[in-house]
């Protein structure tokens, strides 16, 4: 715990001219649910807090079939569980939301928070990336847009500069024969961060069979969220077979470059991807084939690896 | 069967109002005018000289008002446990990560923080032992270089070998030669963490007559009491111990933890301090559990008859034998008829965080290695590992590991409950085990005390030293009410500190009710007696005439003739005997073990190894529940805690250094609501001769069996027997996968050597 001053901004523009003025010694918070842990464990020790949370234009989310999803910085954890839009268009989000933490801190935790703390095992963002979020980021000098795949720099590090806030979401609509699914694996069943986790969404050409779109996002495997672009290639634009399945699962393990940790060993998560890449590409395929899972059916595959 | 008025109710407990509304006051709810606040220097070196401590710049520090280190205390070393080992913090040598090693008091936290970090220390690196396997060999590097100074090293064995614990019986080597069959395994137990959730607190002032009083987060503030004496040294007549609202001991908190840290500031500083640790500290500072390696060896006769066990455990102690001597060595025999055996269990010291007590040290461990060892004998002779247990288990008048008989018990009583409750034996589905457990503990005895006495208004107020533990009080208070007829919520229990209340001993070892419940029925007795005395002379009938019942003394044959408690305790005010005081003391209870039967039913992921836990049923002995609710509760909480050490905790510790990686409740995995199936809870009743109206022992053995019943569980659904706690997905696919566990067969006789010369 070390010493800081408070600054609360309630405009975008006064938010950016703090985080200009205190540079790397400012650190911004909105939900602080990361913040207030690396605060008292002394790993994070800025001079200036700069506080975002109050800030109402960043809260919004706004849904139609043309645009697809806007989300606010500010959108809560809470919010991408329960909003029915999500729920519906982009279920494997909402039951990624649905895994993460308790209620009282997916009441508190903000999507932009979770994207910029670039953990490798946030648990909204293998999600985010399966449905190719794009952020947007404003600054000093205007507004400028990153794919949310090349956001990440590293552990903890992201392409945001000094005086440089994540102001925005956009996720494109989801195409017809869409299935998308997320699974955790984690020992606990709640309250817990992700061993790995790996998100699937694909969509079909109208004929059922063939592969229009796919994206599967991997958390925990690598210094980052990553795409896993290998298995992913595998699929595109041809007719998925079970056979096809399973290679995709084994080249989404080539894809994780995972490290061992106390959830873990390197080894097992690596094993992992492609049993849960296989399982979400599987249970995907059946919902793109219309065969809709009920949500309460998702948020248990998203909390617990166990069936 | 005569109608009770408290006795087997499950009655709400006496203080639920003040919890449930979050008004009970615990240590770090203390605040004192001109109270400052305590935070602690620790060790970053698993083992090293100091060779400079200079706190002059945190002294300067505006706001710091006194700063201690290891040299302002007396150059003592006490113990928790056979061994006097320790220094209360460090003084020229820092043996594990974590310990202590400065205590900042100041105006504010952050501004105490600031200080610590104003400490120059500067360390030379000493040779590190982490592994106990290791360490116990003869060429091992030492923990302790004057470990022959140390008070009671008598009781060890050399080097690092700080105890050992025997037991003997028959000619072991003749049996195992005439034996059907031998079975030999290793089993592992991983180091674990207690998990009470309020991390340990409190407050020091030395009150304006010179004693010092402190408020405590403790199960045993008598023990507090004394330790601190010690290390202070001072006399025991100057300490006062009050026992605030302890939310979770499990055993940790048991004995002196860090309450010299703000004792010795106050005295230096004149102010109240306080301490409240972090989540890190209840992680890295003191008292978790270690690994313990177990090795045993069953001889059986084809029948499924036990003829011979040997076992041979090593358990880490870690830098002080904190908790003492392992409690699990006689439970290597488990609940069964083993005429011979030869049992060892050595205890060895680590430059690692020294042991704690939790929840019947050391008996878990050999709970999960002795129960999963006898589902691997049963399945090696063929037999039902149910009949096999059954065939081989205690009875009435055996004679037990410490040679005392044992009396009536409910032990096939369980076994039985559980099977019929399950259907047992039972074929589960593709990837679905079920696998059973039993487990036994001694009810927890020691010195007990109470005083009752009966109000002028005919209430009652109880007076006892022990700190309220799982509703032990509740329980307490309904014995008390019991034995004098009144309801309870005519008994008061007041808040109590160790000025006020008679001697007792710690809460824990499942005590409570049995032993010190003993004495408060006893008490109450006493109380009644003198009743009943004042009400013949008054009524003019004999006592034996008289009865005491719904708050009066009453002649029996009918007559309206009655006194109530009030009418009495006024009266007694006049009397010759003068008020009515009820007193017991006792130091032990009879003999009287409990024994449970437990059985877990699992799903096995085969891909990912994952363990779901479907179903758990428990049956335990309780002789007789004084609160069902209370009981039930109990049970459930300690077959969760075992639920957590069998599938997901573990303290892990850097093998080169002995620090903890995981010293937060992120990282450290303890199971949720969601984690858990519905506990299936059966109450047996078979009483005791001597507790309380019957009733035995009730918290310790619900921890023990799951570990066991889970591995037993695995392995009747995908065949794989899994040593090495606990059972994460990774381990148990490894197994699936038929990889050999890291740790593999360890041969701990040929480790010990014949050059060893406690073998």
């Amino acid at each position: 715990m070390a010493r800081f001053e408070y600054l609360e901004a309630r405009t975008l523009r006064q938010a950016i001219s703090l985080l200009q003025r205190h540079g790397d010694e400012a650190r911004i918070v909105a939900g602080s649910t990361d913040f207030l842990v690396r605060w008292r464990q002394g790993v994070w020790q800025p001079k200036y807090v700069v506080n975002i949370g109050r800030i109402a234009s960043l809260r919004r989310i706004s849904y139609s079939r043309r645009l697809g999803l806007r989300l606010g910085a500010l959108v809560s954890v809470r919010d991408l569980e329960t909003h029915p839009q999500i729920q519906s268009n982009y279920s494997a989000l909402s039951a990624a939301a649905a895994s993460f933490a308790g209620v009282q801190v997916r009441n508190l935790a903000t999507v932009g928070g979770n994207v910029c703390n670039a953990s490798p095992a946030g648990d909204t963002l293998p999600a985010l990336l399966a449905f190719d979020a794009q952020c947007k980021i404003a600054g000093p000098e205007g507004d400028r847009w990153v794919a949310l795949s090349e956001f990440f720099t590293g552990p903890g590090r992201t392409v945001l500069q000094t005086g440089e806030i994540l102001t925005e979401l956009r996720l494109p609509p989801p195409l017809p024969n869409t299935g998308s699914l997320y699974i955790k694996h984690s020992p606990r069943g709640a309250m817990d961060i992700a061993t790995l986790g790996v998100a699937s969404v694909i969509s079909l050409e109208g004929s059922g069979r063939v592969c229009r779109n796919l994206r599967i996002g991997l958390g925990a495997v690598a210094p980052t969220p990553i795409r896993a672009s290998s298995a992913e290639s595998l699929l595109w634009g041809r007719e998925v077979t079970p056979e096809l399945i399973t290679s995709a699962a084994q080249a989404a393990k080539a894809d994780a470059k995972p490290i061992g940790d106390v959830r873990g060993s390197a080894e097992h998560r690596q094993d992992m991807v492609a049993v849960l890449t296989q399982r979400t590409l599987d249970r995907a395929l059946d919902m793109a084939r219309g065969n809709p899972m009920a949500f309460e059916m998702q948020r248990q595959f998203a909390i617990q690896a166990a069936f | 069967m005569p109608e009770h008025i408290a006795l087997g109710k499950s009655l709400p407990r006496v203080d639920a109002m003040e919890k449930i509304t979050g008004k009970a006051t615990y240590a770090s709810d203390v605040y004192l005018p001109g109270m400052l606040m305590c935070k602690l220097l620790t060790s970053t070196e698993s083992h090293a000289r100091i060779v400079r401590l200079d706190t002059t710049r945190a002294e300067a520090l505006p706001g710091v008002r006194a700063v201690i280190t290891g040299n302002d205390y007396p150059d003592i070393r006490f113990g928790s446990g056979a061994l006097r080992d320790r220094r209360i913090m460090a003084t020229d040598e820092v043996f594990y990560i974590g310990e202590a090693v400065a205590a900042v008091a100041a105006d504010d936290e952050i501004t105490a923080q600031e200080a610590v970090e104003l400490i120059d220390v500067e360390y030379q690196p000493l040779p590190v032992v982490v592994d106990p396997l290791q360490a116990i060999r003869d060429d091992a590097v030492p923990v302790h270089e004057d470990l022959e100074s140390f008070e009671g090293y008598g009781f060890a064995g050399g080097g690092n070998n700080c105890t050992l614990l025997d037991a003997d019986r028959g000619d072991v080597v003749q049996a195992f030669q005439d034996a059907d069959q031998t079975i030999e395994e290793t089993y592992q137990s991983q180091p674990i963490n207690q998990g009470f959730l309020e991390p340990m607190a409190c407050v020091a002032n030395v009150e304006p007559n010179g004693r010092l009083t402190v408020w405590a987060s403790t199960q045993g503030p008598y023990q507090v009491r004394a330790q601190l004496a010690s290390v202070l040294d001072i006399p025991l007549s100057r300490i006062k111990v009050i026992a605030m609202e302890l939310g979770g001991g499990f055993g940790a908190k048991l004995r002196l933890a860090f309450e010299a840290f703000p004792a010795m500031l106050a005295m230096k500083s004149g102010r109240p301090v306080k301490l409240i640790n972090t989540r890190e500290e209840a992680f890295t500072l003191n008292g978790p559990r270690l690994e313990t390696n177990i090795r045993l060896k069953t001889g059986v006769m084809n029948d499924g008859r036990i003829v011979a066990r040997e076992a041979y455990s090593i358990f880490d102690v870690g830098a002080y034998l904190g908790a003492g001597p392992n409690a699990g060595v006689g439970h290597a025999l488990g609940p069964y008829k083993i005429p011979n055996f030869k049992l060892r269990s050595y205890g060895v010291y680590t430059n690692k965080i020294y042991v704690g007590s939790y929840r019947a040290s050391g008996v878990a461990d050999m709970t999960f290695a002795v129960e999963s060892h006898m589902d691997s004998v049963a399945h090696q002779l063929g037999i039902d590992p149910l009949d096999f247990r059954s065939m081989n288990a205690v009875e009435e008048g055996d004679i037990s590991v410490s040679g005392a008989r044992l009396p009536r018990n409910g032990l096939r009583e369980t076994l039985q409950a559980v099977k019929d409750r399950l259907g047992l034996p039972k074929k589960m589905g593709e990837a679905r085990g079920l696998g059973i457990a039993m487990g036994e503990w001694r009810s927890g005895s020691g010195p007990s005390t109470a005083a009752i006495s009966v109000n002028e208004d005919g209430t009652i107020s109880m007076l006892t030293g022990s700190v309220d533990i799982s509703g032990s009080d509740t329980s307490m208070a309904q014995i008390a009410a019991e034995t004098l007829g009144v309801t309870l919520d005519q008994v008061v229990v007041p808040k109590r500190d160790t000025d006020m209340a008679p001697f007792t001993g710690p809460s824990g070892g499942s005590r409570i009710v049995y032993s010190q419940g003993k004495a408060v029925q006893m008490a109450a007795e006493d109380a009644r007696n003198k009743l009943m005395a004042l009400a013949s002379d008054r009524l003019g009938v004999p006592p034996d005439a008289l009865a005491c019942e719904n708050g009066k003394v009453y002649v029996q044959d009918n007559t309206p003739q009655e006194l109530t408690l009030a009418q009495l305790a006024r009266m007694s005010l006049t009397s010759p005997q003068g008020p009515i005081v009820g007193n017991a003391s006792l130091s032990s209870m009879p003999f009287a073990p409990v024994y449970n039967t437990q059985a877990a039913e699992v799903l096995v992921d085969r891909e990912t190894g994952r363990v779901t836990l479907t179903r758990f049923v428990q049956a335990q002995d309780v002789g007789v529940a004084i609160n069902p609710m209370s009981v039930v509760g109990q049970l459930e909480g300690g077959a969760v805690q075992g639920i957590g050490r069998a599938l997901s905790e573990e303290l892990q510790i850097d093998s080169e250094t002995g620090r903890v990686l995981n010293p937060s409740l992120a990282t450290y995995l303890m199971p949720l609501a969601v984690d858990m199936p519905e506990i299936e809870t059966i109450l047996i009743n078979v009483p005791t001769d001597d507790g309380p109206f019957g009733a035995r022992a009730v918290a310790e053995p619900p921890g023990f069996g799951p570990p066991a019943a889970i591995a037993n569980a695995i392995y009747d659904a995908v065949g794989v027997r899994i040593k090495e706690l606990p059972f994460t997905a990774e381990r148990v696919l490894a197994a699936i996968k038929g990889q050999q566990p890291k740790a593999g067969f360890i041969d701990i006789e040929a480790l010990l050597s014949g050059e060893n010369p406690l073998v």
